[in-house]
């Protein structure tokens, strides 16, 4: 088939234009819209120095990312189609153009080190025939380095990503995390693909190569391979050389994202505007035909209507059923709530628990930096890993939803997309209160305090045994408690430090807790609307066109034999032209 | 002299303890490793270069490396008068092994065997004064190989680590690598570590993808964690290694000069595209091949070039290599890091065995524990320590200019009195003398200074003995 989905839905939408149906042609032009927002996402991911950025580059054939011998990207790059080379940062709520050449400035650790602009991602418009079909190349941070809370935004991205692709050099096999990382990917991403880069300059990159899949089948991944050398590849751009091209192992890749992950998304793209068209055609047609029977033989009209009414009846009977979907859908969103939320809460718990027996072990202020930073990663990385599960849980939960319904084409799945969103952003950040200051001054006071009364007290026990009131044994007392009183001090004010520093803890996981709580609470019910939305339409609009159905049969009891014989004719030939339109969208 | 002291106190701890045979022959062991080399740990993720890089230290392929993970057990490397290899079990007596040497690098098959560690005798010249240990990979996949290095190195037993001191390996500092030297910090040779652990960038001729100039990059990546502050307190000092380079031009042969200087002497465009890509480089030549696993793409680049700008004969070679490879540096940093002060390191870690020892053991450390306390508080050269330690992980804070003269006084760029005073090597005495004064008067005054708290004062006053040390010599 040569139309491409947008084509074919203008086509059905010129079609049924006029039979005044509102609701069908809402139907696609919904279809349409959702088309012509429709981005394919390809996450390219690894850890830092990896070659990640060269590789964005190698598939555009365009110098886009900055590339540095040090550690080069600190923010995420979102390369995708445009007429004129642009870039923009995106920042919370502000959008900033800003000129092309300025790019490096704000995605490269030398000039936005660990992202002090706060940006959350850069957008890159570059006019590239790759990118034309909607394809959108996201270069990340790497993971693993210093600041790893990079790591906890790379697992939120993953869900909302169509592909993704894991690049290691061909330094090493797999290490433990990075093996980590792919578990999770492929878990909540259709089309995980492994990348060995810098075959150029690892003579056994094939022993490598090797390993990892080998590494890859004992885990049970399956995952497609490829190994490139970005060197080559920009050689042979640059000098247009074919054969290095072909050595640079380039082509299987871009085959690969054009055929599997840009191919993909296009079939389900034209699998689910082919159902649209023809869902909406087939009521057009089935109202049209019931017409054309009763003018042909008005006697058998009568039955008709008695066979239409019975369907609609059980068009009825569709919604009555929706009960019962309808019940699946709350239940399990309500079970589910209770489990993310149950095992957001018990991972939070159990960091609450880690991080008090840390507490209890000393003064808090002196361990602060570390501690809180250590609370923060391990806050953000329960919540993604979180998150990740809720969504896998909410995806089998519309599957199980689907299953109510009888026919295949009753089955089709609105696309659920779950928003990536970073809960954590909105966290205010763990801080400890500001220390009452207890120098040598404010130490000396309570020292002299606790000796006053201790030498009052023993001088005036020596005064009735006719010592004077300071005398060696009071002044002794006086010194001993004074140092007592210093160290219970102190000792007060450790206690206090911690339980400040419990408080500011415990503050800080209510607030991520909350947060994240509400976003995982969000998207199931973003979900749970769409699926009963999607569902309660159709069932709708079955019924509106039999309803059409019964009428046009009705009013063909009551009309001459002349018009008869003109209205079948118009009758075959909208048939006809509604038929070829179904015929060109085939899926 | 210190050496003499903790000796003295070790000898009648043994006495002490004469009833209780394994802690006797602890102690026994404590006392050899006085008398015995240094004991250089090399540290570091999987795959970081750590045999290649203990091959170039020693100068021979000794440790068998691969492209996959390679090392599993801990390896003792150590002087000996003849080669030997000897397998300690983790049950069971000692077995020696046979020597094998294929290709250079040495065969060792442990079969099953649960492996304490395996300890190669080698004579040579380089092993002398240290005794290098290899150590399996951290964030290994095989969790039991890494687990085996990170419990040599931070062994949780309550035991001091057998290493005096840890080269640190990393590609690039990765979170695991500090989290690791973290670590490393917080146990086992514990109260002062920074001072004992050199962090190595290794396989530096890579990170530029192979470029001529690789080894400048490197350089400045490593200047640049030099002076991140979350690196300062963890180790003393980051160096940039090409771990396969300096090994290669250790042992370089006349043959492989042969090869490459006709290699360069052949038109520049057919080597330039031939090197390319390994696979370009290596296609259908078995001897090419073989000298790209000696080189890697880096070290074929660099040799063409300097044989191309007149360094015609393997020995010159040779000495450029090592010399681009940055273990000349790595050598000068662990000669004025660990070298200078070896005695001393091997001091502190027999006083910290004994220290436990007394600790944890029943009864009777009284006056041994009140000995080794007096040694280690009475002992300038490890009040020094203790303070550069506290300088560098910032638990004593000084002015920046003052910290900077503080940590080069107190022997953090190597021990002799003119490196301490920040003069040329060759300085008279007068001069040392005079710098030394004018140091120790503002050092006092320092220590008046009633503007600092009580560490810092403490800090000063250490400083000032330090620089009446520098003029007595």
């Amino acid at each position: 088939m040569t139309t491409t989905p947008i084509e074919a839905v203008d086509r059905a939408l010129a079609a049924i234009a006029r039979y005044d149906r509102p609701d069908l042609e809402a139907r696609l032009r919904q279809a349409r819209a959702r088309l012509a927002d429709d981005h394919v996402r390809l996450l390219v991911v690894g850890e830092f120095k990896q070659g990640k950025s060269m590789l964005v580059n190698g598939l555009l054939g365009a110098p886009v990312c900055p590339v540095f011998d040090d550690i080069a990207t600190s923010v995420p790059t979102v390369v995708r189609y445009a007429e004129q080379p642009t870039v923009t940062l995106v920042r919370e709520e502000a959008r900033i153009e800003v000129p092309v050449d300025q790019l490096p400035a704000y995605a490269s650790e030398a000039g936005n080190p660990g992202n002090r602009e706060r940006l959350d991602h850069i957008e890159v418009g570059i006019p590239r025939p790759i990118l034309a079909e909607g394809l959108e190349l996201v270069d990340t941070p790497g993971v693993g380095g210093l600041g790893s809370a990079h790591g906890a935004a790379t697992m939120s991205a993953l869900p909302s990503a169509d592909a993704v692709l894991l690049v290691s050099d061909a330094s090493q096999e797999y290490t433990a995390p990075e093996l980590e990382f792919l578990r999770n990917a492929v878990s909540v991403c259709p089309n995980v693909a492994c990348v060995v880069t810098k075959t150029d300059l690892y003579p056994e990159w094939r022993t490598i190569a090797q390993r990892n899949q080998t590494h890859l089948e004992s885990v049970g991944i399956k995952a497609s391979f490829f190994m490139v050398s970005s060197t080559l590849r920009w050689h042979a751009l640059q000098t247009g050389d074919q054969e290095v091209n072909k050595e640079s192992g380039y082509p299987p890749l871009v085959t690969y994202i054009r055929k599997k992950v840009l191919g993909e998304a296009d079939s389900l793209a034209r699998r689910s505007t082919a159902h649209d068209v023809h869902a909406v055609i087939d009521q057009i047609t089935e109202s049209l035909r019931a017409e054309q029977a009763a003018q042909s033989d008005p006697a058998s009209a009568a039955a008709l209507i008695d066979r239409l009414t019975l369907a609609e009846q059980r068009a009825a009977g569709l919604k009555e059923r929706s009960a019962r979907w309808q019940q699946t859908l709350s239940d399990g969103v309500a079970d589910l709530n209770a489990d993310v939320d149950y095992d957001l809460r018990d991972r939070m718990r159990e960091i609450v628990r880690e991080a008090e027996e840390a507490l209890a072990a000393g003064d808090p202020t002196k361990i602060w930096d570390q501690f809180s930073k250590w609370v923060q990663d391990a806050a953000a990385s329960a919540v993604s890993a979180n998150s990740v599960w809720a969504t896998q849980r909410a995806r089998w939960l519309a599957r199980r939803v689907a299953e109510h319904f009888d026919s295949e084409r009753e089955q089709m799945l609105p696309s659920l997309q779950t928003a990536s969103s970073d809960p954590l952003r909105s966290v205010r950040e763990m801080s400890l209160r500001a220390d009452e200051k207890w120098g040598i001054g404010g130490r000396l006071l309570t020292g002299l305090k606790g000796g006053y009364s201790g030498l009052l007290m023993f001088g005036l026990l020596g005064t009735v045994i006719g010592l004077s009131l300071i005398n060696p044994i009071s002044i002794g007392a006086g010194l001993l408690l004074g140092g007592k009183t210093i160290g219970d001090e102190r000792k007060r004010i450790v206690q206090r430090r911690q339980n400040d520093a419990k408080t500011a803890l415990r503050k800080y996981i209510d607030d991520v807790t909350f947060h994240a709580g509400k976003d995982s609470r969000d998207i199931l019910r973003a979900m749970q609307r769409d699926l009963r939305d999607h569902f309660t339409t159709l069932a709708e609009q079955l019924k509106r066109s039999l309803q059409e159905s019964i009428q046009a049969a009705q009013k063909s009891v009551k009309a001459s034999s002349a018009d008869r014989s003109t209205r079948l004719e118009e009758l075959a030939a909208e048939l006809a032209a509604l038929e070829k339109v179904r015929q060109e969208v085939t899926p | 002299m210190i050496t003499d002291e903790v000796r003295r106190v070790l000898s009648t701890a043994i006495d002490a303890y004469r009833d209780q045979p394994r802690t006797a022959h602890f102690l026994r062991g404590q006392l050899d490793r006085l008398d015995s080399p240094l004991r250089v740990a090399i540290a570091g993720r999987v795959k970081a270069g750590k045999s290649t890089l203990l091959n170039a230290l020693v100068g021979d392929s000794l440790a068998p490396t691969d492209a996959g993970e390679c090392t599993r057990v801990v390896t003792w490397y150590k002087d000996g008068p003849s080669p030997r290899i000897v397998m300690h079990p983790l049950l069971g007596d000692p077995v020696s092994l046979p020597v094998v040497r294929r290709a250079g690098a040495l065969e060792i098959s442990l079969g099953d065997a649960q492996v304490d560690r395996l300890v190669v005798d080698w004579p040579s010249q380089s092993l002398r004064h240290t005794t290098l240990i290899d150590t399996p990979g951290i964030a290994s996949l095989g969790f039991e190989n890494s687990q085996r290095a990170v419990r040599f190195l931070t062994p949780d037993d309550e035991t001091p680590t057998e290493a005096d001191a840890v080269i640190y390996l990393m590609k690039h500092l990765h979170s695991s690598d500090a989290s690791f030297l973290e670590s490393f910090r917080d146990q086992g040779v514990a109260r002062a570590a920074a001072i004992n652990t050199v962090a190595v960038i290794s396989r530096a001729d890579e990170i530029a993808g192979g470029r001529v100039d690789a080894m400048i990059s490197a350089r400045a990546i490593a200047a640049r964690y030099r002076t991140e502050p979350a690196l300062h307190g963890l180790c003393q000092n980051v160096v940039a290694v090409a771990g396969l380079l300096a090994h290669t031009g250790r042992t370089l042969t006349q043959s492989e000069y042969t090869f490459l200087a006709s290699l360069a002497d052949g038109p520049r465009e057919d080597l330039e595209s031939s090197l390319l890509s390994a696979d370009r480089f290596a296609s259908g030549s078995e001897e090419r091949a073989a000298l790209l696993r000696r080189f890697g793409v880096f070290g074929i680049r660099l040799s063409a070039t300097l044989i191309r700008q007149g360094v015609r004969s393997q020995a010159a070679l040779a000495e450029e290599l090592v010399s681009r490879s940055g273990l000349r540096e790595l050598q000068r940093v662990l000669q004025t890091q660990f070298g200078e002060r070896r005695e001393l390191l091997k001091a502190r870690s027999a006083l910290l065995a004994l220290d436990r020892v007394l600790r944890t053991g029943p009864g009777g450390g009284g006056r041994l524990a009140g000995e080794v306390e007096r040694i280690f508080a009475g002992t300038h050269e490890f009040a020094e320590l203790r303070l550069l330690s506290a300088l560098r992980s910032g638990v004593v804070a000084l002015p920046r200019p003052m910290a900077l003269e503080a940590e080069r006084l107190l022997g953090d760029s190597g021990i002799a009195p003119s490196v301490r005073l920040g003069l040329a090597p060759d300085a008279s005495s007068g001069e040392l003398r005079q710098t030394a004064f004018a140091a120790l008067r503002r050092w006092q005054a320092h220590a008046e200074n009633p503007m600092f708290g009580r560490r810092s004062a403490d800090a000063c006053r250490v400083l000032v003995r330090t620089c009446e040390g520098l003029l007595t010599r």
